[in-house]
């Protein structure tokens, strides 16, 4: 639905974005993760035709966005950082505004308000005036500006920031809906945001692609789990026995604890359908040692990202 | 276009600018109309029309300074440059908007004629002839100054520049009668909006006044749209 061939933008002699690639159709939810800076504002201002890119071209739909912008932007809805919002202007009367530019017909207007209004719960201050509402209501009010046309491609830059969490939580529920039907690209610093939500993952660290995948195959490359365990066992009889453990690569002790249990933090290999926890269980119950605690932490994105990040910081130098 | 003509005349009335902009052209309007005709005795609706054109110089700038300023400012242009709408749509519906007030102000002191017909003589091809002239100028200060907003970057500067701007052609006109220069005075005033204004205030129906004045807008909203378009290509 909509593409970004090698797209780079440069302001003055700072790079922006270099060589930036993607794709989304229909029904996938692409998330542009990176830190303060690292270009993704300008990527969705590209993408969505606010400026042109130095070089490389968006293709939405097939068309060029420097050859037919009209009707490139017609298949776009956009909620900037900022949400575009008129203060003097009622929410209702906004709206109507905006449906004017989208182009949608004069006959269809009222419906399709009443349906934006209903999807993004502005029922109650829709005959109020835009500059009194909190920031929650404004930003749904920006959301509703990029439903607006029933735009196929919908381009959402940071939505949830600086609101509280149950409202994040309903802009979340929101994406996921809208991601049914439409294809939504959408921006984050947050993590755990981009884990929830996205089917896709693209990794900008300053203003560079440094990895691009799906959600799977980012966190799904869990060759390693790491287990910490609590057992109630003295190190120097615990520790011979969960090296003989085919699974364990490695066994590192956090502490001895006072009644003679043991602290550990195991490095275990859990490819081609290892159960790591299974094996430590057994071995446990023939040691007649029981287990106090168990963690096994996964690798998440956040600790993809950092890994990404870092190399990326290493490679630099 | 037309919605976007028709968001920025509400604007105007939904914000105090539009009530600030037609009450001070009045009230002031109001003052020079008793000093100059009333008290004076006078019926010469013409001299007077040439005066308040002044005023045109001295409030454009309040009609124009948000138009697009304020868009750059709060981020609204985000919405409308990744609307299907063209830029030239943009500045159309922005300047009509501003026109149509100025045009309302314009009906409003008609009512001026109104009180000369009570007590004399109102030929009505001159009255026309002067109010066409008396409306391209307020059009063409529209224009410059919404094409001043275009390139400033807050809606301060917009209206500093716009004033600037605005006295500068007033000074144009007085600085040609006094350089020695002919071809540079020539040139001064070929490019004064005041002097462009005469022929009407006389009563003729000038064609080069009008051509010049109806050029004058077309350039600066081709300015307009190049500044708005070589601010994208500049990021922001």
């Amino acid at each position: 639905m909509i593409e970004l061939c090698q797209v780079t933008k440069k302001y003055g002699q700072t790079q922006a974005l270099q060589d930036l690639s993607f794709t989304a159709s229909r029904g996938q939810i692409v998330g542009l993760l990176g830190q303060n800076g690292a270009g993704k504002t300008t990527a969705l201002n590209i993408l969505t035709g606010y400026m042109p890119p130095t070089s490389g071209k968006v293709l939405v739909d097939g068309m060029d966005m420097l050859e037919k912008p009209r009707p490139c932007k017609q298949l776009i809805g956009y909620l900037p950082e900022k949400p575009p919002l008129y203060d003097e202007m009622t929410v209702d009367g906004y709206l109507r505004f905006v449906c004017g530019l989208k182009g949608v017909r004069r006959a269809d207007t009222a419906a399709h308000l009443d349906e934006l209004i209903a999807l993004c719960g502005l029922k109650e201050v829709r005959q109020r005036v835009i500059g009194h509402l909190s920031k929650g209501y404004r930003q749904r009010v920006g959301i509703a500006q990029a439903l607006c046309g029933n735009p196929p491609v919908i381009v959402l830059d940071e939505p949830t920031v600086g609101l509280d969490p149950r409202q994040v939580v309903e802009i979340r529920e929101l994406i996921r809906t809208l991601g049914e039907k439409h294809a939504v690209i959408f921006s984050s610093h947050l993590l755990p945001e981009i884990q929830q939500l996205c089917h896709r993952v693209v990794l900008l660290h300053q203003g560079k692609v440094i990895r691009q995948c799906s959600l799977e195959e980012m966190t799904g490359e869990r060759e390693t789990v790491h287990l910490r365990a609590v057992i109630a066992l003295p190190a120097g009889k615990l520790l011979p026995a969960l090296r003989s453990l085919p699974c364990v690569r490695r066994v590192k002790t956090m502490g001895a604890l006072k009644d003679g249990a043991t602290d550990v933090l195991l490095e275990c290999d859990a490819s081609g359908g290892k159960a790591p926890q299974q094996e430590l269980f057994r071995l446990l119950c023939g040691l007649d040692a029981p287990l106090l605690s168990l963690q096994s932490r996964q690798d998440s994105l956040e600790a993809a990202f950092l890994r990404a990040t870092a190399e990326d910081a290493v490679s630099d130098n | 276009m037309f919605s976007i003509w028709k968001r920025e005349l509400q604007s105007y009335f939904y914000t105090p600018v539009g009530y600030a902009f037609m009450g001070v052209y009045l009230t002031l309007a109001s003052v020079m109309f008793y000093l100059q005709i009333l008290q004076q005795r006078s019926s010469d609706y013409l001299t007077f029309l040439g005066q308040m054109g002044y005023l045109w110089m001295l409030l454009c700038p309040i009609l124009t300074m948000r138009l697009l300023a304020e868009e750059k400012q709060k981020r609204t242009d985000q919405l409308l440059l990744t609307s299907p709408v063209s830029l030239t749509g943009v500045v159309l519906g922005k300047y009509f908007a501003a026109v149509a007030v100025m045009l309302l102000t314009t009906l409003l002191t008609m009512l001026f004629v109104g009180v000369i017909a009570l007590y004399g003589a109102v030929y009505p091809g001159e009255m026309l002839v002067g109010y066409l002239g008396f409306i391209l100028q307020g059009c063409a200060f529209i224009a410059l100054d919404l094409c001043v907003s275009g390139y400033a970057g807050n809606q301060v500067t917009a209206v500093v520049l716009a004033f600037g701007v605005n006295f500068a052609l007033w000074m144009l006109d007085i600085l040609a009668t006094a350089v020695q220069l002919p071809w540079l005075s020539g040139v001064m005033s070929f490019l004064s909006l005041y002097t462009r204004q005469e022929p009407f205030l006389m009563g003729q129906l000038s064609f080069a006044s009008i051509g010049f004045d109806v050029t004058f807008v077309i350039a600066c909203l081709l300015l307009t749209i190049h500044a708005l378009d070589a601010r994208r290509y500049r990021g922001g």
